[in-house]
C-alpha cells in the first residue's frame, strides 16, 4: 500500500530534478498537499470499485439447493402425467363440446387419445410407487416426509396469513422449510392419488373386474374418476400454479422446481425458520472444523 | 256409298272406344276365376271391383293405365305397366309426385332388381289395383298392415318382430309404436354397411331417439324417456360418437327384431340374461352386471348410490374452490394494498 503523502513528495522532487529548480517552499507545500488529495480519491475510488466487484460476485452465487434431484424427477414425472391426462381427459367428460371433436381430430381419433391418457396414467403410478419407496427406504426421504407432516404450527401460520392478508398485521407467518400451502398442495395430492388410481384402475381393467364387482362400482367409479379429475384440474390449474408461479412475488415463472436453486432472497422471504437452520448447521460444522483444526 | 261405310265404321269404333268403360272390363276380369294359363300355370286376371273403386285410382279408367287396350275384348295381353307413367314431375292427369320413387332407386330392393333378382318394386308394396293411402286401415301400407307386407318376403324376422315390445304396442293400438320402416325406412332402405343407413352403427341411436326422446310418448307408453341421453354419457355412447363402431349401440343389448322389456324373460335385458348379453363383448361379466342400474344419470336421484356420490363431489368441489379462491383473493388484494401504501410513502 502506497502512502499518499510520500508518493506526493517523490513527484515533486522527480519534476525539480527534470527542469533543474528548486520550487519555493510555501508553493512547494501546497502542490504536494494538492497532489496527496488528488491520490487519496483515486485510491478511494478504486477500493469502492472493487468491494462492488465483491458484493456482486457473492450475490451471483449466493443461492440454496432447495430440491434434490430426486424430488425433481420425480414431480416432473408427475407434472407431464397430470398435464397429459388432463389434456386427453377433459375431451371426454365434454365431449359435447365442440373442441372435443376438433382436439379428436387433431390427435388422430379418440384411439390415440386413449392410448396417451394410459401412458399419463402409467407415469401417474409410476411416481405414486417411486414416492412410496422414496419416503419409506431414504434418508433424504424420511426427513422430507416428517418436514412435510402437518403440525400446529401450520395453523397458526394459517391464521397469521390471514391477519397479515387482511393487512391487521405487519408480521408475515415465519416458515420452516415447507409453508401450510405446500403441505395442502402435498397431502391433496394422496387424496386425489387414491380417487383417480383406483377408480381408473377399475375403468382400464373393466373386464377383468367386471368379474369381481357388481356394475354399480363401476358407475361409481367413473362418476369419482370424471369429479375428481375436474376438482383437480382446478385446483392445479387455479391454486397450485398461482402459490407457484403466478403470484405477484414470483410472476410468472418460479424456477425453483426445475433447478432446484432457490436464491438467498427468496430463502429469506419464503423459508426463514429454514435459512436460519441451514446457517446454525453451518455454522456449527465450520466451528467443528476449526476445533479440528487446532 | 263405300265412303259412308268407312265412316260409319269408324264412328262406330270411336263410340265402342268412348264406352270402353270399366264395367265393360269387369265384364271379364270382375269374375272370380278369370283367368289364363299360362307356361303350364293358372294365372288369375281376376280384378275385385268393390277393392277398385275404393282406391286411389278409383275415378280412372282402366285404359287410361293400359293404354294399349283399345278394343274389348282384348286379344293381345296388354304391355306391363309402370306407375311412373304417371308419377311424373309435370304430369298432366294430376299424379301426385314425390321424391320417393328417387329414394327407392337407391334401395337395397331396386339394386337387387338392377342385378336380375327377385326383389320388390312399387306394384308388390303397393299392390296393382287397390292402391290405397297410407294413412286408411285397409292399405297394405297403413302402418299396422306393415310387418305383414315387409313379413310376405321376410318371413322369419316376421316371426321374430312379433315377439317384440313393438308389435304388442301396435296390437293394443299405440299406432306411435315402431314396425319395419320406422327403423328400416320406407323407400331408401339401405343396408346397415351405408353411412347414410338409418341402421349404421353411428345412425342407431339416431334411430331409436326419434321415438325413445319424445317425452310425451314415452309417457305414454311408460318407457324411460332419458335413456338415450344416458347412453350418449355412456363410455358406449362417447367411443360411438367418436367413430368406435364395435362400441355398444342400442341393438348391441336390446336386439332389434324381437325387442323385449326387461321384465320378460326372453328379453336379453332381464337380469338373468344380461351376463350373457354383457359377456359378448366383455368375456368375464357374470351375475354381477345385474347388480346396478342402466342407463345411469349421476345428475338424478333414481341413479341410487352414483347419485350420492355425484352430489358429495359437487358440493366438495364447491367447498374446495371457493376456499382457494378467497385465499388467493384475499392476497392478491393484500398484495396491492400494500404496494399502494408503500409508493405513498
Amino acid at each position: 500500500m502506497m502512502e499518499p503523502r510520500k508518493e506526493a513528495e517523490k513527484i515533486i522532487r522527480e519534476i525539480e530534478a527534470e527542469k533543474g529548480i528548486t520550487l519555493e517552499k510555501e508553493f512547494r507545500e501546497k502542490l504536494k498537499r494538492e497532489i496527496e488529495e488528488k491520490i487519496k480519491a483515486e485510491l478511494e475510488q478504486r477500493k469502492k470499485e472493487e468491494l462492488k466487484k465483491i458484493k456482486k460476485g457473492e450475490e451471483e452465487e449466493e443461492y440454496f439447493i432447495r430440491f434434490s434431484l430426486n424430488i425433481r424427477l420425480q414431480h416432473l414425472t408427475l407434472a407431464i402425467g397430470v398435464l397429459l391426462l388432463i389434456i386427453t381427459g377433459l375431451p371426454i367428460k365434454f365431449h359435447e363440446s365442440g373442441w372435443a371433436e376438433f382436439f379428436f381430430e387433431l390427435i388422430g381419433g379418440i384411439q390415440v387419445s386413449r392410448i396417451l391418457h394410459r401412458v399419463g396414467a402409467g407415469m401417474l403410478i409410476f411416481v405414486s410407487i417411486w414416492h412410496t419407496i422414496y419416503i419409506a427406504f431414504t434418508k433424504e426421504g424420511r426427513n422430507e416426509f416428517k418436514e412435510l407432516l402437518p403440525r400446529k404450527k401450520d395453523f397458526l401460520d394459517f391464521y397469521q396469513n390471514i391477519k397479515y392478508m387482511l393487512g391487521k398485521t405487519n408480521e408475515r407467518p415465519r416458515y420452516g422449510r415447507y409453508s401450510y400451502i405446500e403441505k395442502f398442495d402435498y397431502w391433496a395430492v394422496y387424496w386425489g392419488m387414491v380417487i383417480m388410481v383406483l377408480s381408473g384402475l377399475i375403468l382400464w381393467f373393466h373386464n377383468f373386474f367386471l368379474g369381481i364387482f357388481p356394475k354399480f362400482v363401476f358407475d361409481i367409479a367413473k362418476e369419482a374418476h370424471s369429479d375428481e379429475a375436474m376438482l383437480a384440474t382446478l385446483a392445479i390449474v387455479i391454486w397450485h400454479w398461482y402459490n407457484a408461479h403466478f403470484n405477484p412475488h414470483i410472476f410468472p415463472f418460479n424456477p425453483t422446481i426445475f433447478t432446484g436453486k432457490i436464491s438467498k432472497e427468496r430463502m429469506l422471504r419464503e423459508h426463514p425458520l429454514e435459512y436460519e437452520k441451514i446457517m446454525k448447521q453451518k455454522l456449527m460444522s465450520e466451528g467443528k472444523s476449526d476445533e479440528n483444526q487446532a | 256409298m263405300r265412303l259412308l261405310h268407312l265412316t260409319l265404321i269408324f264412328l262406330l269404333i270411336e263410340i265402342a272406344n268412348a264406352q270402353l268403360k270399366n264395367e265393360r272390363c269387369f265384364i271379364c276380369h270382375g269374375v272370380k276365376n278369370f283367368g289364363i294359363v299360362e307356361q303350364g300355370k293358372f294365372k288369375s286376371l281376376y280384378v275385385s271391383r268393390e277393392d277398385f273403386e275404393s282406391s286411389v285410382h278409383s275415378k280412372f279408367a282402366c285404359v287410361s293405365c293400359h293404354v294399349d287396350v283399345r278394343v274389348i275384348p282384348h286379344l293381345a295381353k296388354p304391355q306391363k305397366i309402370h306407375c311412373l307413367q304417371c308419377h311424373f314431375e309435370g304430369n298432366v292427369v294430376g299424379a301426385p309426385v314425390t321424391a320417393k320413387p328417387e329414394k327407392y332407386k337407391e334401395s337395397v330392393h331396386a339394386r337387387a332388381i338392377a342385378k336380375g333378382k327377385n326383389a320388390p318394386d312399387c306394384k308388390d308394396c303397393h299392390t296393382v289395383h287397390y292402391v290405397r293411402r297410407p294413412n286408411d286401415p285397409k292399405s297394405t301400407v297403413f302402418k299396422a298392415n306393415v310387418p305383414e307386407l315387409c313379413g310376405r318376403c321376410h318371413t322369419s324376422i316376421k316371426e321374430e318382430y312379433y315377439n317384440s315390445i313393438h308389435w304388442a304396442g301396435i296390437q293394443k293400438g299405440e299406432l306411435s309404436s315402431a314396425v319395419c320402416t320406422d327403423c328400416h325406412q320406407e323407400h331408401d332402405i339401405l343396408p346397415p354397411e351405408d353411412p347414410r343407413s338409418s341402421l349404421n352403427p353411428k345412425n342407431v341411436v339416431g334411430t331409436c331417439e326419434k321415438c325413445h326422446s319424445d317425452v310425451k310418448l314415452m309417457k305414454r307408453v311408460g318407457v324411460p324417456v332419458k335413456n338415450p341421453e344416458a347412453y350418449k354419457e355412456s363410455f358406449h355412447g362417447i367411443a360411438l360418437k367418436f367413430g368406435v363402431v364395435r362400441a355398444a349401440n342400442c341393438a348391441s343389448c336390446h336386439e332389434y327384431h324381437n325387442v323385449l322389456p326387461s321384465r320378460d324373460p326372453r328379453s336379453p335385458i332381464h337380469p338373468a340374461n344380461l351376463a350373457k348379453t354383457c359377456g359378448k363383448c366383455h368375456p368375464r361379466a357374470n351375475e354381477n352386471v345385474a347388480k346396478g342400474k342402466f342407463h345411469v344419470l349421476p345428475g338424478e336421484k333414481e341413479s341410487g348410490i352414483v347419485y350420492y356420490v355425484y352430489t358429495f363431489f359437487k358440493w366438495f368441489t364447491l367447498i374446495v374452490l371457493v376456499g382457494l379462491f378467497t385465499h388467493i383473493a384475499l392476497d392478491l388484494i393484500g398484495h396491492l394494498r400494500r404496494k399502494r401504501k408503500k409508493s405513498e410513502k
